[in-house]
């Protein structure tokens, strides 16, 4: 790459030296200036000069100029309100304007004290008010959906919100109503503004015009801290902050990291925290006791009763893995199990593979490739929801996005990314054998990923690599103990189908709506905003998470570390030991402060990898035959038992309803809206048709919850058309 | 010919497709006689674009009609060189007439009355466009017969 | 002195709709003639005429098609604006109606000088008859074979006066809310399609086969030498004749008014002029012998603009003019940026409050100071279109605008031409000021 050219501007005399092309915003601060903006926010493409708060002088222009629209070129002079009374003069007007209509409510709005309206008023407004006339009034707040509420007389019509719904999301949902004074933040007919980001423009908002509906008189600036974690809900691992009162999480906000997430955050991610405090949430640990049912026992006796458990077991003990357990946690449940019962046995949550490490990249990345090939048929806003928004971003930039890796843009472009996002991916050891096909090794902005089902799936199986050399062992003939590790694995259908071959069951989960029945001990589980520790996203960065609420009860790490203790395994309670310890065998010895707040993507140093067969059968890849087609049943993102435990996300929920390609619609008859029944093997659902465009012939997809339990080869044909299943 | 594939016949013309965004507005509210819920739906399919795009990209302009209005539409230029030569009598004529004030429409849902910005035929003003036809000069004593015509159509 | 037909040469008698008419008038001879030059001497003719732009901003012609890139990897586009919105102004519409093949001609000529293969006029969409003459002579052109591989596409706007301004019009002709873009980029660099565009009125464009026809050095004999050539004048208001006039440029406002358009009519008095369509700072009768031409409309403090002309007699109330100037800018600001979007409803409030006589001292300065935070500091010259007039009627006549705050009334008590007249922006809640978006 060249180096950038380098220029010269004079910003209120000072000089600074930046490269050509820098926006007059980022210049000025670098010579520590601020240019104040509403509507600027590069993020969202172009900029546009609308609100005028950053009016400056430009010598040789004889009006004065939207500063956030000019870049940095040679020779510049600019003045801002600093030195120029006239760029004084413009901010002071466009201040008095945006201030006209804007209601004086800042003592009970959420916004207020993070508010950059409340902040430029206060350095610059002026002091009183000359309009006397009525303010413009709205009713307010208006929902626009469960989970955002809108109120128009604080908005100030920046366009942030809608330029997001338009050119970063794409959803083209949330638009500007009517012209001039009359305009109004809208959604069609009202409905709901719905899609997995929405919640962004709570955070694009300058003004409290746009408002989480959890946090509403929830916390004011003053009594919270914003405490630094990694996103637990999918294997991208947002950085956020959790925003805390009083050991509660009221809010999750992004926390840019350029590389993953570049400040976009889902709402899952944003907005499930409230399942922290889901009304079944279990809080104690809860025993079995025959003839008397279950009852709850203190964490001693709990402890007792697991040691007897666990010696009952005779090393016939299989763990079953979540993938949302912390490195830490996942390698003391290991040691305990390896190294103190001898009991090698584990069900991990997913196939994982060190195939990519060769081909690891950031991200963003994805941003700059000139042609991305996204592969299998999982939708990735469903799976990995940042990556959609990156391929978006890829394809706004001229990029070219096919389905398959003999497309000839493949060929005859410099930056290639793969994708693969669906079933038969093999942990990503699918994707790497292709990309070495391709030849991307040690290419510059070539690489590959693979969408994990779980969010820290590789780092759950290092650490159960790393405790101990012994082979991994295929479960026992007969399972004494049966350990569940976390909501997903006991959510799990197939691990419930080992449980009833189990002796004994031990569940580790949140909610009594999983653990309930089933077990004979329940241990009250944590959430990934109630754990120190790491994960390992689906870049393979390592990254660290942060305890930002407290349990109910010990986390997982304090009572496993106890209970080793009776089977003198020494493993210390506290996430950075454990880590300290791990991180010898597989991250290269780098100390937990090393992992960083903003981690960089390091790459493997020794990739002990052990595959281990999950007990989710993958559907095989073969096409389908005769007249039917393949149906992918994927994991919606609004799905989940942390979704399930919050109202706000209600409505986000999937459809009952099936994607059909055009091509695969035509041949049966089948329109956009019609219902049709989806049969195979003597079982039929009856679902709504969607017909869309980007999905490949001969393939069907449906949210899991309502696939009726199908896969594979299926039946499609319009309700009504005399089919029986 | 289905008014999705007369669109997209149209947005042929257009190097980017959503150009024909205001020609397929036009199209649809001849359909429907404004832009009902189902007009953006078209609209949209046919271009390509979403619902709530094509309400506010027709919200932006005044010719578009959001909500319902008569079969006929009388429109008064009251800028200032129709109203400098009388274009508020005129109005009022109109008013009388019709028993309607500006931006209603008749019990029996047949003419919608407004006022609009400088139509262009401020020379010969007051300017009245029925149905968008342009009558120019229209004074008071013209509106009764002009009413009855329209009427009668 | 009589009119000096150019632009409307030939459609004296009757309208030269049909092409063989404007054929036998000498019509599609300069673009024979322009497509045997090369293209860099058509603009040099421009040049040469110092034909400068009649839009609004008198930009001169010859120099903004040389800002086209001339080895452009993306297509280039040519744009006429035919929107015409600007209050007063109806000139661009005389020439559709009347001559719209040499619009056409112009077109194509001004494609080749800058190798364009692409036109989009667009046209405000009250124009119906317009945009059917327009329509059907199009296509007698394309039949006739004149359009040598250039496609001409017909735009219908849908009544916004911001899609006047270009970038707005651009927005709007890619199926976007018409609202304008921030400068730079220029549309000569990244317009239409982020493409090179070249974009110009109707009458601008329509002048070009005459430059040829008359050549650059005739033509720029006709006129003041800042202001070369003529204008089709709309003349409007309290006048006995209104109508189209194509005077040379120079003109007094004068003659213009009295020998043209008949004098004030109804044995009033002149009480004052706007000289460029409604957005140009006002006159008073006693400037009535200012020529209508650039410099000395400048010197006077006001605008060429549009050409378009009101002449307002001595009945009309200068506070319910400011009113009614304030709400057509308030009801057509895009809603872009502050200080317009803000700015013009204010000053709308302002000025609703002198007129019911509910206004303070200081009321006064406060609606110039307004203006005045509005002037230079929009995203496109519509906010300083509302403010300049408006404090210019102010300073004009300030002592009637005191007199509504000393008297608390309107000193014409009810008399006034512009009495109660209902604006569109009060049609939605039938009030004074619309305060409220219907939801
Ligand atoms: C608010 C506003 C409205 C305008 N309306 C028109 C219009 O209706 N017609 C027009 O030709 N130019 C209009 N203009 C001027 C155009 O922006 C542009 O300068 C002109 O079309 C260029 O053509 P010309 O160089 O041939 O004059 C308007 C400008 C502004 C700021
Ligand atoms: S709601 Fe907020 S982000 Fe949207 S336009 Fe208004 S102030 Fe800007
Ligand atoms: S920040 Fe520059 S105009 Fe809004």
């Amino acid at each position: 790459m060249s180096m950038p050219e380098l220029v010269r501007v004079t910003i209120d005399e000072k000089d600074v030296h930046v490269a050509k092309g820098t926006g007059l915003v980022e210049t000025a601060l670098s010579a520590g200036i601020e240019i104040p903006v509403f509507c600027y926010e590069p993020r969202l493409g172009a900029p546009i000069g609308a609100c005028r708060m950053c009016l400056v002088e430009i010598e040789g222009m004889p009006k004065l100029q939207a500063g956030c629209t000019l870049t940095a070129q040679d020779g510049m002079v600019v003045r801002t309100a600093r030195t120029s009374s006239k760029a004084a003069e413009g901010q002071n007007a466009t201040l008095e304007f945006i201030l006209v209509n804007h209601p004086l409510d800042c003592p009970v709005c959420d916004k207020g004290g993070e508010c950059p309206l409340q902040d430029l008023t206060f350095r610059y407004g002026p002091g009183k008010t000359r309009m006397n006339f009525e303010k413009t009034t709205f009713e307010k707040p208006i929902p626009i959906s469960p989970a955002i509420s809108l109120d128009r007389e604080r908005c100030i019509l920046c366009y942030r919100c809608t330029r997001f719904s338009e050119a970063v999301s794409e959803d083209g949902q949330l638009v500007a109503r009517n012209r001039g004074a009359m305009s109004v933040i809208t959604t069609f007919e009202d409905e709901p503004y719905s899609g997995p980001f929405t919640g962004n423009v709570t955070e694009l908002c300058p003004v409290g015009a746009l408002l989480p509906t959890q946090y509403r008189f929830e916390a004011r600036p003053w009594e919270i801290v914003d405490v630094p974690t990694v996103c637990g809900m999918c294997p991208v691992g947002c950085n956020t902050h959790a925003t805390v009162r009083e050991g509660k999480v009221k809010r999750v906000i992004s926390r840019n990291h350029p590389e993953i997430d570049e400040g976009w955050l889902c709402d899952k991610g944003r907005f499930a925290f409230t399942h922290l405090r889901a009304a079944d949430r279990v809080v104690e640990p809860i025993h079995r006791v025959r003839r008397r049912g279950f009852e709850p026992v203190s964490w001693p006796e709990a402890l007792d009763v697991a040691e007897s458990l666990l010696k009952a077991a005779d090393g016939r003990a299989v763990v079953a893995l979540s993938g949302s357990e912390t490195v830490e946690e996942a390698y003391a449940l290991a040691k305990l199990m390896r190294q103190g019962l001898g009991s090698h046995h584990a069900v991990l949550p997913e196939e994982v593979s060190a195939g990519l490490d060769a081909y690891r990249l950031p991200l963003s990345a994805i941003g700059d490739a000139q042609t991305v090939v996204v592969l299998g048929d999982v939708p990735l806003n469903e799976s990995a929801p940042i990556v959609d928004l990156w391929v978006r971003a890829a394809r706004r930039k001229g990029a070219t996005i096919v389905q398959t890796a003999d497309d000839p843009a493949v060929s005859s472009t410099e930056r290639v990314v793969l994708i693969w996002s669906g079933p038969g991916g093999r942990g990503g050891a699918r994707v790497g054998e292709l990309a070495e096909r391709l030849g991307l090794a040690g290419k510059d902005g070539c690489g590959a990923f693979y969408i994990p089902a779980t969010p820290n799936g590789r780092g759950v199986a290092d650490a159960w690599a790393a405790c101990s050399d012994e082979e991994p062992a295929r479960e026992p003939d007969s399972i004494g103990l049966l350990v569940v590790s976390g909501d997903e694995a006991a959510g799990n259908p197939n691990v419930r189908a080992l449980a009833e071959r189990a002796e004994a069951v031990i569940v580790i989960s949140m909610f009594h709506g999983l653990a309930a029945g089933w077990a004979d001990l329940v241990l009250p589980g944590t959430s990934y905003l109630e754990r120190d520790g790491t994960y390992v996203n689906l870049e393979g960065r390592l990254q660290r998470l942060r305890q930002t609420a407290t349990p109910p009860g010990p986390t997982e790490l304090e009572w496993i570390s106890q209970l080793a203790a009776r089977f003198h395994v020494e493993i210390p309670p506290y996430a950075s030991a454990v880590f300290a310890e791990l991180s010898k065998r597989c991250y290269g010895g780098l100390s937990f402060g090393e992992v960083g707040e903003r981690a960089p993507l390091r790459g493997y140093v020794e990739a002990p990898v052990h595959v281990e067969v999950p007990p989710v059968p993958e559907p095989a890849e073969e096409p389908p035959s005769g007249t039917g087609l393949h149906l992918v049943a994927y994991k919606p993102l609004f799905s989940g038992p942390a979704v399930e435990r919050v109202p706000e996300l209600q409505f986000q929920r999937p459809q009952a309803e099936i994607e059909l390609s055009p091509d695969d619609a035509r041949t049966r008859g089948i329109a956009n809206g019609d219902r049709v029944v989806v049969s195979a093997g003597g079982v039929s659902v009856e679902l709504r048709a969607r017909v869309s465009k980007d999905l490949r012939a001969g393939v069907a997809r449906v949210a899991l919850e309502h696939s009726g339990g199908l896969l594979g080869n299926v039946e499609v044909a319009p309700a009504g058309a005399g089919v029986t299943a | 010919m289905s008014l999705v594939t007369e669109i997209q016949e149209i947005a042929a013309q257009y190097p980017q497709s959503r150009s024909a965004i205001m020609p397929a507005l036009h199209l649809a509210q001849k359909k429907y006689g404004w832009l009902p819920r189902e007009a953006f739906e078209e609209v949209g399919e046919a271009l390509g674009l979403t619902p709530a795009y094509c309400m506010s990209v027709a919200s932006f302009y005044d010719m578009y009609h959001l909500e319902p209005v008569g079969t006929h539409i009388v429109e008064v230029c009251t800028n200032i060189s129709c109203a400098l030569v009388g274009a508020q009598a005129t109005l009022e004529a109109f008013e009388r007439e019709l028993g309607i004030r500006p931006g209603e429409t008749t019990a029996d849902g047949e003419v919608t009355l407004r006022t609009v910005e400088c139509y262009g035929g401020c020379g010969w003003g007051p300017v009245v466009a029925v149905d968008q036809r342009y009558h120019e000069p229209v004074k008071p004593e013209d509106v009764p017969r002009l009413v009855q015509d329209l009427r009668n159509a | 002195m009589p009119e000096h037909h150019v632009v409307l040469a030939g459609a004296e008698e009757r309208p030269l709709t049909a092409i063989a008419d404007y054929r036998a008038a000498g019509g599609y001879a300069q673009l024979a003639k322009a497509r045997q030059m090369e293209p860099q001497q058509v603009i040099q003719e421009l040049l040469d005429s110092n034909l400068r732009g009649r839009g609004g901003a008198f930009f001169a012609t010859g120099r903004k098609a040389s800002f086209i890139p001339r080895d452009s990897a993306k297509p280039v586009y040519l744009t006429v604006n035919a929107d015409e919105s600007e209050p007063g102004t109806f000139k661009d519409r005389e020439i559709m109606l009347r001559v719209p093949h040499r619009l056409i001609e112009g077109c194509l000529i001004t494609a080749h000088a800058i190798h364009s293969k692409n036109v989009f006029i667009y046209i405000r969409g009250e124009y119906l008859a317009e945009f059917e003459i327009l329509r059907a002579a199009l296509d007698e052109a394309r039949a006739a074979d004149l359009f040598d591989g250039v496609t001409v596409v017909l735009h219908r706007g849908a009544g916004a006066y911001i899609c006047g301004e270009e970038t707005g019009l651009l927005e709007s002709l890619e199926g976007k809310r018409g609202q304008p873009r921030s400068k730079p980029p220029f549309p000569a660099i990244s317009g239409l399609y982020a493409s090179p565009t070249l974009i110009n009125n109707v009458e601008t464009v329509a002048t070009v086969p005459k430059v040829l026809e008359l050549g650059a050095a005739e033509y720029a004999k006709i006129g003041p030498p800042d202001s070369t050539g003529t204008r089709v004048f709309s003349l409007s208001g309290n006048v006995a004749r209104g109508g189209n006039y194509e005077l040379v440029n120079g003109t007094t406002l004068r003659e213009l008014i009295y020998d043209f358009g008949g004098g004030i009519p109804d044995g009033r008095e002149l009480k004052a002029i706007i000289p460029g369509g409604s957005s140009t700072p006002i006159l008073t009768a006693s400037e009535v012998d200012t020529p209508l031409d650039y410099d000395a409309l400048t010197k006077a403090g006001t605008m060429f603009g549009s050409g378009a002309i009101i002449a307002i007699d001595d009945r009309c109330c200068m506070v319910q003019l400011g009113l009614r100037v304030a709400q057509f800018y308030m009801h057509e600001s895009c809603g872009k940026c502050t200080p317009c979007r803000v700015g013009t409803r204010w000053m709308v409030q302002i000025l609703h409050a002198l007129e019911d006589g509910s206004a303070k001292q200081g009321d006064l300065d406060l609606l110039l100071d307004v203006c005045d935070r509005i002037l230079g500091k929009c995203l496109c010259p519509l906010g300083d279109a509302a403010a300049m007039p408006v404090a210019s009627y102010v300073n004009r006549f300030r002592k009637e605008f005191q007199e509504h705050i000393d008297h608390g009334a309107c000193p014409y008590g009810g008399a006034s031409s512009l009495e109660h007249v209902f604006a569109p922006v009060d049609q939605h809640h039938h009030s004074p000021v619309a305060a409220e978006v219907p939801v």
